[in-house]
């Protein structure tokens, strides 16, 4: 196949007559080829891991993903939607919702909770300081707009409060989340393990490519495949996601959560295109000492 | 000889595409049939999270409501009388889609003249009332559930009285009720109504009590029987 060029080399031809065809030797290339194909399979297994292992397994990229998609601007949204909702039920008017909303800084409590979800401890929202804010906002409104206490009941204050705790819970945490944590956190060990594993088996492929040709040129040209082709497989994953736009057809129940799903899947499927882009630039590399290995060999020849 | 050379340097550089195109495709296909098997169940299920166009989040609704001219009330001589049919074909009908606005409903003794939408959610509950998607719109011939918060477009609800006539327009058909009880009863208590029933019959319902600060487990229900309005005919 693309023995042609390196049978002009081949030391056991130097023998020959210059003008005789160069005997083909077909078990090398078809050796060295099977092993650029596993070091490029290896090398892809790898790209994968190491891209869970940066997104899925990462709570910074989760926290990244939030910030960058302006989800907490988009929470506090929807639960003055929420509160403004119940307070519809309740007696509570527009305003007072929407300003007890601006004084809530939740920000904390969900990197808490994404952070303890990633530990592998607790995946509950602490509502603690929701709770205790909103029923002093209550109290604080009934005193101040001299609300006849016989018009309602402790029980009914508590209902509300409960009321409005669940839907920041709802708002604030993740769906699914709760459910994925135990599995998350049992196969980041194991990812570790299997990354490390792959790492060495590509070193030692690498290491016998480099090592076992006689001519620099050839080694240079079996690594180059096998960088080609880990940058092309790569880059077919997030090319086929990005054009099929499944993406962005995600059906979540709210804003908030729908551009946190497309904003941190999108931004995990560019993780696909950055090893790409490493895998091309060593396959550059690799192809010029190639070249000038081939130049070198055929000047010498 | 140098005409050999440069077919053999370009055959070289096609193998730096060929070649790890070939391998590509074939790693991916191994991937494919090794995980796919396994996977098949996990796909599906996952795909049920996908819809076929991006999800729209905004708050505005959709109206369809297009408003039939009403019945005169007789005695006047109104020139463009229109005559509402007693059956309408089912098919001809726009059944409308959730969080649709289709008519408007009307208790004159209760000043309350509100939009009528079909699903009980946060955009349909803060522009006006709404049909419990699980019951049926009027006409049907079943029980219909409307509800509506009873701090702002159901708040005239207290002022409901035995007797009183309810009114809703629709595209397909004005129809009129009578109140016929109001009932207090718990939000969980499952007697309040009936969705199985074979009769046409008006729940309208709200939290309790009215004009008071806090969340109460009572709902206040008002019930009515169809006294006009055009049926829909389910089997053409």
């Amino acid at each position: 196949m693309s023995d042609e060029v390196e049978l002009h080399f081949d030391p056991e031809k130097k023998h020959e007559h210059h003008h005789s065809r160069p005997k083909r030797s077909v078990v090398k290339p078809i050796v060295y080829g099977f092993m650029s194909f596993m070091l490029a399979f290896v090398l892809f297994l790898l790209t994968v891991c190491m891209v869970i292992r940066l997104t899925l397994f990462s709570s910074d990229f989760m926290i990244g993903s939030m910030a960058s998609c302006g989800y907490y601007s988009m929470v506090k949204d929807e639960l003055k939607d929420g509160l403004t909702a119940l307070g519809h039920a309740s007696g509570l008017p527009d305003s007072f919702c929407a300003e007890f909303v601006e004084t809530i800084d939740f920000r904390q409590v969900e990197m808490n909770y994404i952070v303890s979800f990633y530990s592998g401890s607790s995946t509950l929202v602490d509502d603690t300081n929701f709770k205790q804010s909103f029923r002093a906002a209550i109290d604080k409104y009934i005193e101040d707009n001299n609300i006849d206490k016989s018009k309602t009941t402790e029980s009914s204050l508590v209902n509300l409060v409960d009321k409005a705790t669940d839907i920041y819970i709802d708002n604030v945490s993740i769906p699914f989340f709760s459910i994925l944590a135990n599995y998350i956190y049992k196969l980041s060990g194991t990812l570790n393990v299997i990354m490390m594993v792959l790492v060495v088996i590509a070193v030692i492929i690498g290491l016998l490519i480099y090592f076992t040709n006689e001519y620099k040129h050839r080694r240079h040209r079996y690594l180059c495949y096998a960088f080609i082709t880990s940058a092309i497989t790569a880059a077919i994953i997030p090319t086929i996601v990005y054009v099929s736009g499944i993406v962005a057809k995600v059906n979540l129940g709210t804003r908030s959560i729908y551009n946190l799903f497309v904003t941190y899947f999108s931004s995990m499927f560019r993780y696909f295109y950055y090893f790409a882009g490493i895998y091309l630039f060593l396959a550059i590399i690799t192809f010029v000492f190639f070249r000038i290995a081939y130049g070198k060999t055929a000047k010498h020849h | 000889m140098s005409k050999r050379k440069s077919s053999h340097r370009s055959m070289n550089g096609k193998n730096f595409i060929i070649l790890p195109i070939i391998f590509s495709l074939l790693i991916l296909g191994i991937c494919y049939a090794v995980v796919m098997p396994s996977a098949r169940t996990f796909i599906k299920m996952g795909s049920l999270f996908f819809s076929d166009s991006e999800k729209n989040f905004s708050n505005d609704y959709n109206n369809i409501f297009v408003p039939v001219a009403e019945e005169p009330e007789e005695g006047t001589s109104e020139v463009s009388k229109v005559e509402e049919p007693k059956t309408v074909p089912l098919s001809s009908i726009e059944y409308p889609k959730i969080g649709e606005q289709f008519g408007e409903l009307i208790i004159e003794d209760c000043q309350t003249d509100v939009k009528l939408f079909f699903g009980d959610g946060y955009v349909e509950l803060n522009n006006g009332v709404g049909i419990y998607a699980g019951s049926f719109i009027p006409g049907y011939g079943k029980t219909i559930m409307i509800a509506g918060h009873n701090c702002t477009f159901f708040n005239g609800l207290k002022y409901a009285k035995v007797g009183q006539k309810v009114k809703i327009r629709t595209s397909y058909g004005n129809y009129t009720y009578e109140i016929t009880d109001i009932q207090i009863k718990n939000a969980k208590d499952k007697s309040a109504y009936d969705l199985a029933a074979q009769t046409e019959n008006l729940i309208m319902y709200t939290c309790y009590p009215f004009d008071a600060l806090g969340f109460y487990p009572d709902r206040y229900f008002v019930y009515g029987k169809l006294v006009s309005g055009p049926v829909i005919d389910k089997k053409s």
